[in-house]
């Protein structure tokens, strides 16, 4: 069982990293998933750029963590976790999130439970840039709903600012 | 009377608005708690003591999330964290 989690400050190749992550699976089945920055707003304002802003340690330990917290959860055998930071231009990948497990169900479940907390829990802080200025993205309740689903008889799950406390 | 010494303190999202991402302030020399930091970070600047009255705050003290009541000393590494967004 092995993850591997990176923060990138520049743009990374999806494919590639899914041909690096196939290749030393030996795995029944491997999901991967990658997300890219939108050109519009939630309400379809332009937005010319995302800067995502992290911290030194805990943005990388909360991806960490969260990767752990699957690995713990799910039948899985691997993972990989990429995310951006800094500033991202529409079109270009944001993050990739890949599981490995001996059947496909796990390995499902994995990707879309490390998606749901990354996209709410891991320590980012998120600005979009558009022709009329700049906003700082709050959490939003759709983010909290996603989170929700997996908080059912274990809610101790680890990873996220709450979890790199003393 | 008590001594003070100066602090920085680093300031993420929408909290780096009012003064940059970081700022200086004075402590005193024998610390504080997290919660008198957020205080003193208030009252340095009108701006950040706004947005302060409106948002939930942690602290990062030396590189770990850190309570209400813990200490910071003169020298520590501080930062405070507005809630995150996630990626």
């Amino acid at each position: 069982m092995s993850h591997e989690v990176t923060l990138s400050a520049s743009p990374f190749d999806p494919v590639e990293a899914q041909r690096l992550f196939l290749a030393a699976a030996d795995a029944g089945a491997v999901i991967s998933f990658t997300g890219l920055a939108r050109p519009t707003t939630r309400d379809g304002h332009p937005v010319t750029a995302l800067v995502l802003e992290s911290h030194r340690s805990l943005t990388l330990q909360s991806m960490d963590g969260i990767a752990a917290a699957a690995h713990a959860r799910f039948a899985i055998t691997a993972s990989r976790v990429i995310h951006r930071e800094g500033r991202i231009l529409p079109g270009e990948p944001i993050v990739f999130v890949a599981a490995a497990a001996a059947h496909r169900r796990a390995a499902f479940e994995a990707a879309d439970y490390m998606m749901d907390r990354l996209k709410s829990e891991a320590v980012f802080w998120k600005r979009e840039e558009g022709p009329d200025g700049a906003r700082w993205i709050e959490p939003t309740a759709d983010d909290a709903a996603d989170l929700a689903r997996w908080h059912d008889a274990d809610s101790t799950d680890a990873g996220g600012i709450d979890h790199v406390r003393d | 009377m008590a001594e003070f010494r100066p602090l920085d303190v680093e300031l993420f999202g929408k909290l780096a608005d009012p003064c940059g991402a970081a700022i200086t302030i004075s402590i005193p020399a024998a610390g504080c708690t997290a919660s008198e930091l957020r205080a003193l970070v208030a009252a340095h600047d009108a701006g950040l003591g706004s947005l302060l009255t409106t948002t939930t705050v942690r602290f990062c003290i030396n590189g770990r999330v850190a309570a209400e009541s813990a200490r910071v000393a003169p020298g520590d590494d501080v930062a405070l964290l507005p809630p995150v967004s996630g990626g």
